[in-house]
């Protein structure tokens, strides 16, 4: 293998393909990234066997040829090069860097060795706009659990239905759910439970808003890929049955109050801050005025032996008075991935869950379940 | 742990000497004199629960393979001991103690601390250990060894200095001149594996772990562990806690023969976790941290733990847990097993954040509660999991407890 490329493309795809280099391995070839001559592009792939990336840049290829290096010396070594030049000529199993008057040369391991990267064709494909995903997964992906207990969990639902994208995903206390808009409608219904980790990576790796995303599960329905410009990502898809989300959505409410997201995020901000000694507890109170538009939301918390703060904000309530607990964590967690200005809250009883959704639009439920204090 | 701040306090380490073997003897005076080792038969697999000195002389000291301490003390009268006994005299011992401060912590059934800070109406604090000392021998027959100092973990290391029967104050101030000369070993928390890094990087004595600079220490053993290197400097700010609820519970089980089988290890692992969960249930606890113990055919013993947010009181849940563990230690070494134990801790009474999938849980737990109700009226065999068979198989129906 010979062949050159410029250090900036190199290092942007050493960097997109780094976070799929294993750390922790019982398989030391996957601390390696792939290099590999690719018609006439140059090929770098990583994997954990959890997920695969493969990015491609541009290059002169010389003499076609394959080999595995240590991803982090060569990430390094490249990474502090100028912005130049690089040639890689593979001599046996050295590689060797030259990039004006540096150079290196590192020993390396068999492509053949290297787990293969899944070939993922010939089942289920849709597309998307890059920018609906992105928007799905940032609501959504950090609602799934992150402890082993229940697997499935860890992972977030994600059905094609129609011309309609939904991805859910809940943690044990929290169920966020979003609905997108696939570019062409899919014929049948189909599901996938997908590591939240997977969409945390290709969330990164989104960088183009307007570009298309080819999403294909193969035949097997064991994984996924994720076709984006010069980058694809195959992840494996979590076995077992999500459970069934939408009867945990509440479907009437006692109260609703409409609130300014900026405001509620900086109540919920105070109230950590006393909340942190105790359990992360946040008071809401939710009080009616004589019109709609004179209701108010108190939120406080109190530290043992320390203190206690109270934030009162303007709200549209209609209903009834309510009182409810909640994590104060998982409040200001939904409101950071709003980008709406206001929001509703939705709560029955002080022991049923409330739900947040965006004021304006129509695809995101957040449920939220409270906890139980004395008041 | 809460922390008592500013004053000086004083705290007695109240210990009984030979406990077990001493019980044994106010039984049965005969047996006075004589290296006694109680634990169980020599030819059995357990370990030695509690040797009289004369057994000690050998070299025989607690939690030694019994077989061995048979070789080193060939002489020594070995009993199955009396558990029941040794409650009903824990009992009698834990009331005297109570007498003299309300501030008061046992730890197991034959030692406790005793925070006397305060009470300086006794007099000095030496003739109030000697008038506790005197009161536990009238009483009980048995004989305790006590140390006095400003914190916990000094009296502890002082009781067990003074021993047998012995005495040892350690005045406010002078708790790291006292500490300095001792072996590393003498600390509490410094076990064999422990001691074999400190040995390594040559450190002998609680003054040269006291003197190691703190991000040596940090790097060598972690944060997490800062604790003793405090304590080696005779920092211990830990109050004696009032009596308390339980903080765990446990089972555990010493093979007959040492066993690779995963299946038996399972199997006896969710037979640990029912009987957990029953006790979780019958005390309305849930518990959030699961933590399993193997003991190794070579004595290695490792203890793994998983803690969850979502506390349970479920069989299956703990069970899960449990073989998730076993499954990643055995992952990392695949040896015979000698001894398998199973605890859950942390627990909470009450659920403060509420689960979105509690209502599934509510009906196992339901049908867990079910089963209890089944097993308390019919005994425990009465109802098994498939699980369970292959235990059943092996000791033809008798279940065996740990």
């Amino acid at each position: 293998m010979k062949l050159s490329c410029l250090q900036e493309n190199l290092n942007k795809g050493l960097g997109i393909i780094g976070r799929a280099v294993a750390t922790r391995t019982t398989l030391p070839i996957t601390q390696n990234v792939l290099i590999s001559t690719d018609q006439s592009q140059l090929k770098l792939a990583a994997t954990n066997l959890e997920i695969a990336i493969s990015s491609w840049i541009g290059a002169k290829i010389e003499n076609e040829g394959s080999i595995t290096v240590p991803a982090r010396i060569f990430t390094e070594f490249i990474s502090s090069l100028p912005n130049d030049v690089i040639s890689l000529n593979l001599k046996h199993h050295t590689l060797e860097i030259k990039c004006g008057r540096y150079e290196a040369r590192i020993n390396g391991l068999d492509a053949a060795d290297f787990p293969p990267i899944p070939q993922v064709g010939d089942g289920f494909m849709t597309k998307i706009l890059e920018e609906e995903l992105k928007q799905a997964i940032s609501q959504v992906a950090f609602a799934a659990a992150t402890e082993e207990s229940r697997p499935v969990l860890t992972g977030v639902q994600t059905e094609f239905e129609g011309s309609k994208l939904t991805l859910a995903a809940a943690d044990g206390f929290r169920l966020a759910v979003h609905r997108s808009n696939l570019i062409e409608p899919v014929k049948d219904k189909v599901s996938m439970i997908i590591p939240a980790k997977a969409y945390h990576e290709l969330h990164r790796l989104m960088s183009e808003p307007d570009q298309e995303i080819e999403i294909t599960q193969n035949a097997q329905k064991s994984q996924v890929l994720f076709k984006l410009k010069n980058i694809e990502m195959v992840s494996q898809i979590i076995q077992g049955t999500f459970p069934n989300y939408s009867q945990l959505i509440p479907q009437t409410y006692g109260t609703k109050a409409r609130i300014d997201v900026a405001e509620f995020q900086r109540a919920i901000k105070m109230a950590s801050i006393f909340a942190r000694d105790g359990s992360g507890i946040a008071r809401v109170i939710v009080t009616p005025g004589a019109t709609v538009e004179a209701g108010k939301i108190t939120i406080s918390a109190r530290a043992d032996e320390i203190g206690d703060n109270v934030g009162e904000i303007d709200a549209l309530v209609d209903g009834e008075a309510a009182k409810i607990a909640f994590n104060a964590r998982y409040l200001s967690d939904v409101l950071s991935v709003i980008k709406q200005a206001q929001v509703s809250l939705e709560v029955t009883t002080p022991s049923n869950p409330g739900v947040i959704r965006p004021v304006g639009v129509d695809n995101y439920d957040h449920v939220v379940m409270p906890m139980f204090v004395q008041w | 742990m809460a922390e008592t701040k500013g004053t000086a306090r004083t705290i007695f380490h109240i210990d009984l000497d030979a406990f077990f073997v001493t019980v044994e003897r106010v039984l049965n005076p005969a047996l006075s004199g004589k290296p006694v080792i109680v634990g169980g038969r020599p030819e059995g697999r357990g370990v030695v629960a509690s040797a009289s000195y004369e057994a000690r002389k050998c070299g025989v000291h607690a939690a030694m393979p019994l077989a061995r301490a048979k070789r080193l003390c060939p002489q020594a009268i070995f009993l199955t001991g009396n558990y029941h006994r040794y409650v009903d005299f824990s009992h009698k011992f834990m009331d005297i103690l109570a007498d003299y401060s309300p501030s008061f912590q046992p730890g197991g059934l034959d030692e406790a601390y005793l925070d006397v800070t305060g009470c300086q109406n006794f007099g000095s604090w030496h003739n109030l250990a000697i008038k506790i000392k005197e009161r536990i021998k009238r009483e009980t027959s048995l004989v305790a060894s006590i140390g006095i100092a400003p914190s916990k973990v000094v009296a502890k290391i002082a009781s067990d200095l003074s021993k047998p029967d012995g005495l040892i104050e350690v005045a406010s101030g002078e708790e790291k001149a006292f500490l300095s000369p001792l072996p590393v070993q003498k600390m509490p928390g410094v076990g064999e594996k422990t001691n074999q890094v400190m040995k390594s990087m040559n450190i002998l004595t609680i003054g040269q772990l006291a003197r190691m600079p703190e991000s040596l220490f940090k790097n060598r053993f972690g944060e997490g562990m800062l604790w003793l290197r405090e304590h080696a400097n005779g920092i211990d700010n830990s109050a004696v806690e009032a009596y308390g609820e339980a903080k765990s519970s446990s089972r555990e089980t010493t093979f007959e023969k040492d066993t690779s089988d995963t299946g038996l290890l399972k199997a006896t692992l969710r037979y640990f976790s029912e009987k957990l969960g029953a006790d979780l249930r019958d005390s309305d606890k849930k518990a959030r941290t699961v933590t399993l113990k193997l003991r190794y055919a070579d004595f290695e013993t490792i203890n793994r733990s998983k803690t969850s947010r979502e506390a349970t009181n479920l069989d299956d849940k703990i069970f899960q847990s449990a073989v998730r563990l076993l499954e990643s230690a055995l992952a990392k070494k695949y040896r015979a097993v000698r001894l398998i134990g199973l605890e859950v801790s942390n627990f909470i009474n009450s659920e403060t954040q509420l689960g979105l999938f509690d209502a599934e849980s509510k009906k196992l737990e339901q049908v867990d509660r079910a089963v209890d109700g089944i097993r308390d009226k019919y005994g425990f065999d009465s109802i098994q999991t498939g699980y369970t068979m292959e235990l059943k198989q092996k000791y033809s129906g008798k279940t065996r407890d740990a």
